[in-house]
């Protein structure tokens, strides 16, 4: 499972806001330049991104792997032809150049899952997004971190339970309805708990947060993602 | 000893629960792409995620179940690892399941307004069955071609291709 993992590397200490910005600039920079020279070019930075969460690009691919079967789908499907030669070849250069763009801008974006923490991701948007929405996005981002772990662990004791009671006999169609119907049931359950604590300790729009405050390297990301989008509109 | 209390400004008792319901709803359609089943057609498993989007456009209606949606979005672009095969981060939704994914909160929102006949809740227990089916096709219509779509724009292939690799 993909998560923060403490360490003291560059990315670790730059700005959650910079390290976002980074991330839009290298999307929108793999998608104006899906050309052999282009992505060579974003190969390099993105290793440059890995060095800087001193994360390998073993590790980076690995997290990346539910990716894999997708991106190879689409070159596969357009290089077939309907006659002989069966195998076009040609056809499939640009779905593959497609498919290794998105590879690249997913290897970033799993330097920045590595490299920030929650509760700083969660005042960048509020920080980012002003007012109520950015209240409600944050407190709610916050939320999903918390309870996921939660919900899995409740869903995973659903299918053990109906598993010991030899439910994995039943039909597909009566095994998903069963573990479906106890997640939500527990998960509304949970809401409304969430709810009444909530209101009982004083849940407030205007909580205090963790500072962020930009340094000098973070001017450096910026001005990296600022590049990145400059290059885009070249 | 007293508490400055002055700039404390209070979430209102609806808004509270929405809030939590919203939450706990998208943390549930993440915890839904963890449970897959074996598919026998596809080499893709099933996972209840997608059952996930239109139960919260059902039970928590068209604002609060798709807010319920992109909750999950930006948290699993944030690093949540809810999206498929329990990935997470912002190339997800440039990826190749983007189109899906972009999808939730318009199905959510269609779904919760076809059931609820609006914007404003009302219980999905009375609407009938033809409502519900109506608005879980409607679903179906809005995220499977956005997926078609998508794979045409963003890996390149040719249309009638997308639309034959997204069934």
């Amino acid at each position: 499972m993909l998560s923060y993992e403490p360490h003291d590397s560059l990315a670790h200490r730059l700005d959650p806001r910079a390290k976002l910005a980074v991330q839009v600039g290298f999307a929108l920079a793999a998608f104006a330049h899906t050309t052999p020279r282009g992505l060579a070019i974003l190969t390099a930075l993105a290793g440059c991104v890995l060095a800087a969460a001193r994360l390998s690009p073993i590790a980076a691919l690995r997290e990346a792997r539910y990716a894999l079967p997708f991106l190879v789908a689409g070159p596969a499907i357009a290089a077939l032809t309907p006659g002989p030669p069966w195998i076009a070849a040609s056809q499939a250069v640009v779905p593959a150049l497609a498919s290794y763009r998105v590879l690249v801008v997913l290897v970033v974006s799993v330097a920045y899952v590595r490299t920030t923490r929650v509760r700083d991701s969660r005042t960048a948007v509020q920080s980012l997004v002003p007012g109520r929405p950015g209240r409600f996005l944050g407190v709610g981002v916050a939320l999903v971190f918390r309870f996921l772990p939660v919900l899995l662990a409740d869903l995973s004791r659903t299918r053990t339970a109906m598993r010991a009671r030899l439910g994995s006999e039943r039909g597909l169609i009566d095994r998903m309805e069963i573990v479906t119907s106890a997640g939500v049931r527990r998960a509304f359950g949970r809401a409304d708990r969430l709810g009444v604590a909530l209101r009982a300790r004083c849940f407030a729009w205007n909580p205090t947060l963790s500072r962020l405050r930009f340094a000098r390297r973070d001017v450096a990301a910026l001005c990296f993602a600022g590049g990145l989008v400059a290059w885009t509109l070249v | 000893m007293s508490a400055e209390t002055g700039d404390v400004e209070l979430v209102g008792d609806a808004a509270a629960s929405n809030l939590a319901r919203a939450a706990l709803f998208a943390a549930l359609i993440g915890a839904f792409a963890y449970v897959s089943f074996p598919n026998p057609v596809s080499p893709a498993p099933v996972t209840l995620q997608v059952l996930g989007v239109f139960l919260a456009g059902i039970l928590l209606g068209p604002v609060w179940g798709g807010a319920a949606c992109g909750l999950y979005l930006l948290a699993g672009a944030l690093g949540a690892p809810v999206f498929a095969g329990g990935s997470a981060g912002l190339g997800v939704l440039v990826g190749p399941t983007a189109g899906y994914l972009w999808s939730y909160p318009f199905a959510a929102a269609a779904i919760g307004s076809v059931v609820h006949g609006g914007v404003s809740l009302t219980d999905p227990k009375a609407a009938g069955l033809a409502r519900l089916v109506g608005a879980m096709v409607l679903g179906v219509v809005v995220i499977y071609p956005a997926e078609a779509l998508k794979i045409a724009a963003g890996v390149g292939i040719v249309r009638s291709d997308a639309i034959a690799a997204a069934r």
